[in-house]
């Protein structure tokens, strides 16, 4: 008996320790990576020159202005926003047991891509900079879809395939919605919906990466400490209950976790896709599913997945930055296939 | 008048030409005196002196006639797509006429999305001219180079107004010194377009007209247009826009059976040397009239419209799409006008006057088809 637990023991350790190295490789690659986003770009200037500057030892202006307010707000929005998605794809997939769950799935980053076309068109009669309330209508619209998934929930129980299929339904009425404010909108209102629609991290700044990475910084501690509730949810809804789990509850907490993390991120890149997808699975198949290793690790590597794409977004074509929603997909297939055609090795 | 102008901008043009290289040679006294510029969505321009280093985001050609050819050699970067791949044929004239045009760099443009604030300010630029569309689609980069201290000029070409064209132009011709030059354009342009509207209120008619794009050949229904571009153009010369009220927007496509059900007595097809578009209408520099009437011929046999009364008449025409939002759109008004009302406006010669144009204020010679009647 004894020398079963100790060897049961050892074989935890030996899994937690696994999982945390993981986890740091994860952290070092992500490390070069915002290394590699910040000495790249489209004016292709020396790296030399660039880490004068962030030494501080280059007085040029011109430089300062291009490492300090246009490359670093993008490496950092590239780490915030793919950690926020994510987190929030890792969420949505194990409260709805379903793997294709996103933020696309439930109509999220439809009504924030609504919510942003609304107020290009009308956002001028409000007293607030058009900058502030393009993403102040991206955010309320994805949390008024999250509210619409809620509300069905709470009326009929919130079982999963309800919440997929309002989810679903909310899609549909934002998409129809966008399109009808499209079809009425001036040419330079189109031109400007569809400019934000566009994924880009290139609209990042200092104040809105802080805004993403306070809300990040807020919800996943939350998220952490009930981590093992979700992990239990994922034995099934009645055996969560049995553990003590008030299941529905849980959902609708999620749900909201999700609608802040993904509304913050999409106000201000747009829609970027794929990572709420797939950095999630990635995340599984390396540290598995105790959602308290995976949350973070989910984290880690969306980060990643997006750090990389914005750097390969300008390598591909040098001189030019390829759109990043392109990207991503570009990059995160291959990887995502290899991972899966794998994975019986990796999980061991 | 007419020739007075012509003698008075002979006169400035040299005149500028001796004195510009002077200027540049001169700093302290060029620049120590700050320009007063307003642009077109009138906003203060924070310029000290004359710009150096400019940025085009588009309306290059009115850049060359505000500024002088030889201008080019004071603009570091331009957003080259919005030229080179949508009026090709006008981008290899100038390729060949401007030999700085080799030195500009590429930044990116509105339209494909690629536009790069960190290449403008690589460039080191102490001004960026674009377009209002192009102005507002790009807020937030706008506003990122305006925090790093990149004066932003805002042109307005697009609106199709009078006064908007004024202050664009006013607004160029401070910011680089060419004063001298905008005025003339700017009394250039008034005269002309009061003048249509005189013979238009005196001919006291209005016809029905019907104008679309001609990029996509007569199996495309293209865009036309409400209350933007031809149909602001049209308000001026005074014909009534069918379009004008029917669609969402400033353009867009509109049924076919609208136009049939609206019996327009004249319809226009504009035409131009737009890259990778084979059925396109094709008008411009180096165009035959032959080609121009080919590529035009095939909208006549659209379904239904031997019933329309503008076919019926022999009133197909074409116009260049790059006259109009520009400095010489004027040349198109007179053109209409000649059309709606001949008997009010047979004295007016578009063509020798775009040609005139081009000697006065552009580097390149003027040929080719540009305005033309199916038959």
């Amino acid at each position: 008996m004894n020398a079963t637990a100790l060897s049961a023991t050892t074989a935890w350790r030996a899994a937690n320790a696994r999982r945390a190295g993981v986890c740091l490789l994860g952290l070092a690659a992500l490390a070069a990576s915002f290394a590699a986003d910040i000495a790249t770009g489209p004016a292709m200037l020396p790296i030399g020159d660039v880490l004068r500057v962030l030494a501080g030892q280059n007085a040029d202006p011109m430089m300062g202005a291009i490492v300090w307010k246009l490359r670093l707000p993008i490496a950092l929005m590239a780490i915030v926003v793919g950690a926020a998605l994510s987190v929030s794809g890792a969420i949505m997939q194990t409260i709805l047991h379903n793997p294709l769950a996103s933020s696309y799935t439930l109509g999220i980053s439809g009504g924030a891509g609504f919510g942003a076309a609304l107020m290009i068109l009308v956002g001028g009669a409000l007293p607030i900079a058009q900058e502030w309330a393009i993403p102040l209508g991206a955010f309320t619209f994805a949390a008024l879809a999250c509210a619409i998934v809620v509300g069905v929930g709470r009326t009929r129980g919130a079982t999963p395939e309800l919440l997929v299929l309002a989810g679903i339904a909310c899609l549909f009425l934002f998409q129809a919605l966008l399109a009808l404010l499209q079809f009425l909108a001036s040419p330079e209102a189109l031109a400007q919906i569809v400019f934000w629609l566009f994924g880009s991290l290139l609209r990042a700044d200092a104040t809105k990466v802080a805004i993403v990475a306070t809300i990040l910084a807020l919800v996943l501690p939350v998220l952490l400490t009930g981590a093992w509730r979700l992990t239990a949810l994922q034995l099934g809804d009645d055996r969560a209950r049995a553990l003590g789990v008030r299941v529905d509850r849980l959902r609708l907490r999620g749900l909201i976790a999700v609608s802040l993390l993904t509304g913050a991120a999409v106000a201000f890149v747009g829609t970027i896709g794929f990572i709420g997808l797939v950095a999630p699975h990635i995340a599984r198949m390396l540290v598995g599913e105790d959602q308290r290793h995976m949350l973070p690790a989910a984290a880690i590597f969306g980060a990643l997945l997006l750090s990389l794409a914005s750097v390969a977004s300008k390598l591909i074509m040098p001189g030019t930055v390829f759109p990043i929603g392109i990207v991503t997909a570009l990059i995160g297939v291959p990887f995502f296939a290899w991972l899966v055609l794998t994975a019986h090795r990796v999980r061991r | 008048m007419k020739n007075n102008n012509t003698h008075r901008g002979g006169m400035l043009s040299r005149r500028a030409a001796l004195l510009l290289p002077l200027a540049a040679a001169l700093p302290g006294r060029a620049r120590a005196q700050a320009p007063e510029v307003i642009d077109a969505l009138n906003r203060k321009v924070p310029l000290k002196a004359p710009a150096q280093r400019v940025v085009l985001g588009f309306n290059f050609e009115e850049f060359t006639a505000v500024a002088g050819a030889q201008n080019w050699s004071r603009v570091v970067g331009f957003a080259r797509r919005q030229w080179a791949v949508n009026r090709q044929a006008v981008f290899a004239r100038y390729q060949a006429a401007v030999p700085a045009l080799a030195n500009v760099a590429d930044v990116g443009a509105a339209e494909d999305k690629s536009f790069s604030v960190e290449k403008v300010l690589a460039l080191r630029p102490d001004l960026l001219v674009i377009d209002k569309w192009g102005f507002t689609t790009l807020a937030p980069m706008m506003t990122q180079l305006e925090e790093t201290g990149v004066p932003v000029l805002v042109v307005d070409y697009q609106a199709q107004m009078p006064a908007q064209h004024r202050a664009s132009t006013l607004a160029l011709g401070g910011a680089m010194g060419t004063m001298d030059r905008a005025r003339e354009l700017v009394d250039l342009y008034a005269d002309r377009v009061a003048d249509i509207r005189h013979r238009a209120q005196a001919a006291g008619i209005s016809p029905k007209i019907y104008f679309e794009i001609g990029m996509g050949g007569a199996d495309v229904i293209g865009n036309t247009y409400n209350n933007a571009i031809w149909g602001a153009l049209l308000e001026l010369v005074g014909g009534t826009n069918i379009a004008k009220g029917k669609i969402a927007g400033g353009w867009g496509p509109m049924a076919p059976e609208f136009v049939l059900a609206a019996q327009p007595d004249f319809v226009f097809i504009t035409g131009s040397s737009w890259a990778n578009a084979p059925n396109a209408v094709r008008t411009g520099y180096g165009t035959e009239l032959e080609t121009t009437r080919r590529t035009l011929a095939p909208y006549a046999k659209r379904p239904g419209w031997n019933s329309l009364p503008a076919i019926r008449n022999g009133e197909l025409h074409t116009i260049e799409a790059g006259l109009a939002r520009c400095l010489m759109d004027y040349v198109a008004m007179q053109y209409i006008a000649r059309q709606l009302f001949p008997d009010r406006a047979k004295d007016l010669d578009p063509v020798a006057e775009l040609r005139r144009y081009h000697e006065r204020y552009l580097p390149v010679a003027f040929d080719g088809t540009w305005m033309a009647r199916l038959a």
